[in-house]
């Protein structure tokens, strides 16, 4: 990795790397009294020991021009694999507090395995952890590709993935000790949210400067998509972290806003951050990986930009479907159900859009697990934003929310559309980055394709079910007028259901494991069996270059 | 039109700026009138401010992510004022910074928890949930019970809810560390001026009934129990809920 | 806050509504204008055709 860097880039990042060794050995020593010392100590490590790896590799000899002759794509190829850890890191975690609302006894006497505590550690891996990574690794493909154009410089796609891994890390390894700031989806305290803010602008900054030096004059509609993700999560991130901290020595901090201000903040916040984060982004992946992938045109280029500014416009006003009959005023509830149910039309033209480029390579679908994976995540992304519009209707959101309802909604989203295009992306792109002619294992795509999909469909089941029975026992009266069922007769009726959601979960986190394998082994130039389908070259052996991830 | 179009594409910083404008105005027009918001929020001119002790049981209830098990919003529906209490007022969220309303209920709301329970029954159900609750599958906190409570930086917390504009006086930051020692301490000196700083209702109790120590279970509990309590706002126009 | 609570609610429902109009409008008609579909279709043509390395 550092023989990459120019000279120049190497004194950068050791002058970035001290600022930031100093930053770190400046909390440790002021807040040494409080848990954030304990963060500075962490992030002072870090930033030695990236410091030592730059060091040790400083006086190799620098890159040769022939470099700009080559897209860059080790930042891609690194970024992906820390997208597998995390999701089977997170995946098991979130496995794991499924049981727990099985078996609660299993928390060791310990806060650090308490429900409470594990699942932001759940939700942050997933959604920060592997769909960062994922869109930050796919995102400097699509954006050279699409460009014809090198990433500018050698330093700041590095700055931005390790930057943002850092952040993460900073994110889990906080919730565990308990530093929170209860702010669903924006946990993290406001250390952590000014060094994302750092990495942020870097990489929308590094977007720009690939953008500017582009050889192609149209900007392909994938890019608008990863632009609005980039743009839209700084704004949100921004407003809804700001708070005032106790003092520099404490991680602790108040939110700025309260009360109904601060639960609309969050939840406009929240909302968005599906529309951007885990909608835009990947639809920029799906319009990229799926035509190029299937080997056809996206199939209406025009419905594309008008689902894009629809979503870009729409979103933002659907927030407040979360806060229905609160104490949030009537006519807010009222504008986000409306947009909430206007939204669903730039939503199935980005889906059917997907599926109608499909249309006629049906055979191809058949055959090849990894266009599969695509084709179901755009079922599940028009199934999911349907179901959305449907509970933001106040009568359903007054049975729906508070349940299982919300949770079985948002893994169709998550699971079936986010986790499943990212795979599709995955396998289309792996062999393209390593230089490989296939996957090395076909066979292993489909199992991952079985178990994922399997996994999916017991999960969504298994939570609809137990959203709707709970919402109803709550709601039942009985012939004298009082209510029937008491908070823990519900609870009983869950079991069955949590249960079956733990064995869903787990079949899918088994799935990301199988994948983690295959591509690993693909980065590593093995090949397992020869192609079965016929439509396929033999098998050559590509010369088994042995990479490290990270080279 | 369209060639104006052509060059904002062009031109990437145009491009990035049509985004914001874009999703930037939709989301302002909407979010403006919510900085405003706070004129439709009812009076409650009593409304006192948290204790200390209560605040430290507060950040316990955060740092132990309750709220993603316990929602603390009774909405305007009937059969939820049936089950939980008066529906939750705004004004009663006035100083929950930041709000704990919740969004998922695997345990019942706790908006209007406080009295329902005696301080050993939370003592014990916390302890273990199961020996109060067969069924429960909430997690157990024996360890709060043995983690004495860091009291002696609550001023700072104070003052900093004071900088996003919870009316604590100086009096109050001054005094924040003994009010603490003070609440959970009923027989010792610290507790004389309590009362008087945030009113005749505070409760000053031993609150996990173990004597002569603060711990992070006696902060919990005297939150748990001021939950719902700060104003009786929402008592006094009888709450009517639509169906 | 100077702007008063209702004022910001008319803007919100009045101009809002007529924004979105406008907006929606603005990109039909710049998705529909004839002479941009053929940058449309080579756009999306282009993709499936991308050879591995920058142009120069
Ligand atoms: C895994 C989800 C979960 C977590 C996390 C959780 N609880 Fe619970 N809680 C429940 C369930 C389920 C019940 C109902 C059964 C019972 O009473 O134990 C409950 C009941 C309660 C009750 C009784 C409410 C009533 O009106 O009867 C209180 C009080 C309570 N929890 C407080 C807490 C506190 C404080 C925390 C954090 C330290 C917490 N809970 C964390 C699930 C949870």
């Amino acid at each position: 990795m550092v023989s990459q860097l120019t000279r120049n880039e190497r004194q950068l990042a050791l002058v970035i790397l001290s600022a930031l060794a100093l930053c770190g050995l400046a909390m440790a020593a002021i807040g040494r009294d409080d848990l954030i010392g304990g963060h500075g100590a962490f992030i002072l490590l870090a930033s030695l020991g990236m410091g030592f790896v730059v060091t040790s590799g400083y006086y190799h000899a620098e890159p040769s021009d022939e470099r700009l002759a080559h897209y860059y794509d080790d930042p891609s190829k690194v970024g992906i694999v820390l997208a597998m850890i995390w999701v089977v890191f997170g995946l098991f975690i979130g496995d794991w507090v499924a049981w727990l609302l099985v078996y609660p006894e299993m928390t060791f006497d310990g806060g650090w395995a308490s429900f409470g505590r594990l699942r932001p550690i759940h939700t942050t891996a997933v959604i920060f952890g592997f769909g960062g990574n994922a869109l930050i690794a796919t995102s400097f493909h699509v954006l050279q590709r699409t460009s014809r154009a090198r990433l500018p410089d050698q330093l700041s796609p590095w700055f931005v993935l390790l930057g943002y891994n850092l952040f993460c890390l900073l994110a889990v390894t906080g919730y565990s000790m308990g530093l929170t700031q209860s702010k669903e989806y924006a946990e993290p305290e406001w250390y952590a949210d000014i060094w994302l803010v750092i990495v942020w602008v870097t990489y929308f900054v590094l977007y720009l400067r690939t953008l500017a030096r582009r050889k192609e004059p149209h900007i392909y509609v994938a890019n608008w998509y990863y632009m609005a993700f980039i743009l839209v999560v700084a704004v949100l991130h921004i407003v809804n972290n700001l708070a005032v901290p106790v003092s520099i020595a404490h991680a602790k901090s108040y939110s700025l806003f309260s009360g109904v201000q601060d639960a609309m903040t969050q939840w406009w916040y929240g909302h968005n951050a599906v529309a951007f984060f885990l909608t835009a982004g990947f639809l920029g992946m799906m319009y990229y990986y799926l035509p190029k992938k299937a080997g056809r045109p996206i199939f209406s280029y025009r419905m594309s930009i008008i689902s894009f500014w629809g979503i870009t416009f729409m979103y933002m006003w659907a927030g407040s479907h979360h806060l229905h009959y609160t104490a949030l005023p009537q006519w807010v509830q009222t504008l986000g159900v409306t947009f909430s149910v206007m939204l669903l039309v730039p939503s199935w033209a980005s889906a059917g859009n997907a599926l109608l480029t499909l249309n006629g390579a049906w055979h191809k679908v058949r055959d090849d697990a990894t266009l599969r994976f695509m084709m179901v995540a755009a079922i599940f992304y028009g199934l999911s934003t349907f179901e959305g519009s449907f509970m933001a209707i106040r009568p359903v959101n007054a049975l729906s929310h508070y349940t299982d309802w919300t949770v079985g909604h948002v893994h169709a989203g998550a699971l079936g559309w986010v986790a499943l295009i990212t795979f599709g992306s995955f396998y289309s792109v792996v062999p393209w980055l390593w230089k490989r002619e296939r996957m090395y294992s076909a066979k292993l795509v489909e199992l991952h394709f079985w178990l994922a999909l399997a996994g999916t469909i017991i999960y969504v089941f298994a939570m609809w079910n137990s959203g709707i029975i709970q919402g109803l026992m709550w709601r039942t009266y009985n012939d004298s007028g009082t209510l029937a069922y008491s908070f823990v007769d519900s609870l009983i009726a869950m079991r069955p259901y949590y249960i079956a959601r733990a064995i869903g979960g787990l079949l899918f986190l088994i799935g990301a494991a199988v994948g983690f394998y295959n591509i690993w082994m693909t980065a590593r130039g093995a090949l397992e069996e020869s192609p079965t389908n016929a439509d396929r070259p033999a098998a050559v052996p590509v010369a088994a270059r042995t990479i490290e991830a990270g080279e | 039109m369209f060639g104006l179009h052509y060059k904002l594409e062009r031109n990437t910083i145009g491009f990035a700026l049509a985004v914001i404008v874009v999703a930037g105005i939709g989301g302002f027009v909407e979010i403006a009138p919510l900085f405003t918001v706070d004129e439709t929020v009812e009076e409650a001119p009593n409304m006192r401010v948290y204790t200390p002790l209560e605040l430290a049981g507060r950040n316990i209830y955060i740092r132990e992510g309750c709220y993603a098990c316990h929602s603390q919003m009774i909405r305007t529906l009937r059969d939820e004022v049936e089950r939980y209490g008066p529906y939750s007022l705004a004004v009663e969220s006035k100083y929950d910074h930041p709000m704990l309303w919740g969004s998922k209920r695997t345990g019942p709301d706790i908006a209007r928890l406080g009295g329902k329970y005696s301080d050993q029954w939370h003592v014990a159900h916390l302890n273990n949930p199961r020996d109060v609750v067969p069924e429960s599958i909430m997690p157990s906190y024996a360890y709060l019970g043995r983690a004495e409570l860091k009291a002696n930086d609550l001023g700072l917390h104070l003052k900093a809810m004071r900088a996003v504009g919870v009316p604590y006086t100086d009096e109050m930051i001054a005094n924040a560390t003994s009010d603490t020692y003070g609440q959970a301490m009923p027989d010792s000196t610290f507790s004389s001026g309590l009362s008087k700083r945030y009113g005749d209702k505070t409760t000053v109790r031993d609150f996990d009934g173990v004597a002569g120590q603060v711990t992070e279970m006696d902060a919990l509990v005297a939150y748990l129990q001021i939950l719902g309590k700060l104003t009786d706002a929402a008592y006094s126009p009888v709450a009517k809920a639509e169906d | 806050m100077d702007i008063d609570h209702n004022i910001a609610v008319v803007v919100a429902k009045s101009f809002g509504l007529f924004y979105l109009i406008a907006l929606s409008i603005g990109v039909l008609v710049y998705v529909y204008w004839p002479s941009n579909g053929k940058r449309f279709d080579d756009a999306a043509k282009n993709v499936i055709h991308d050879e591995d390395a920058p142009w120069h």
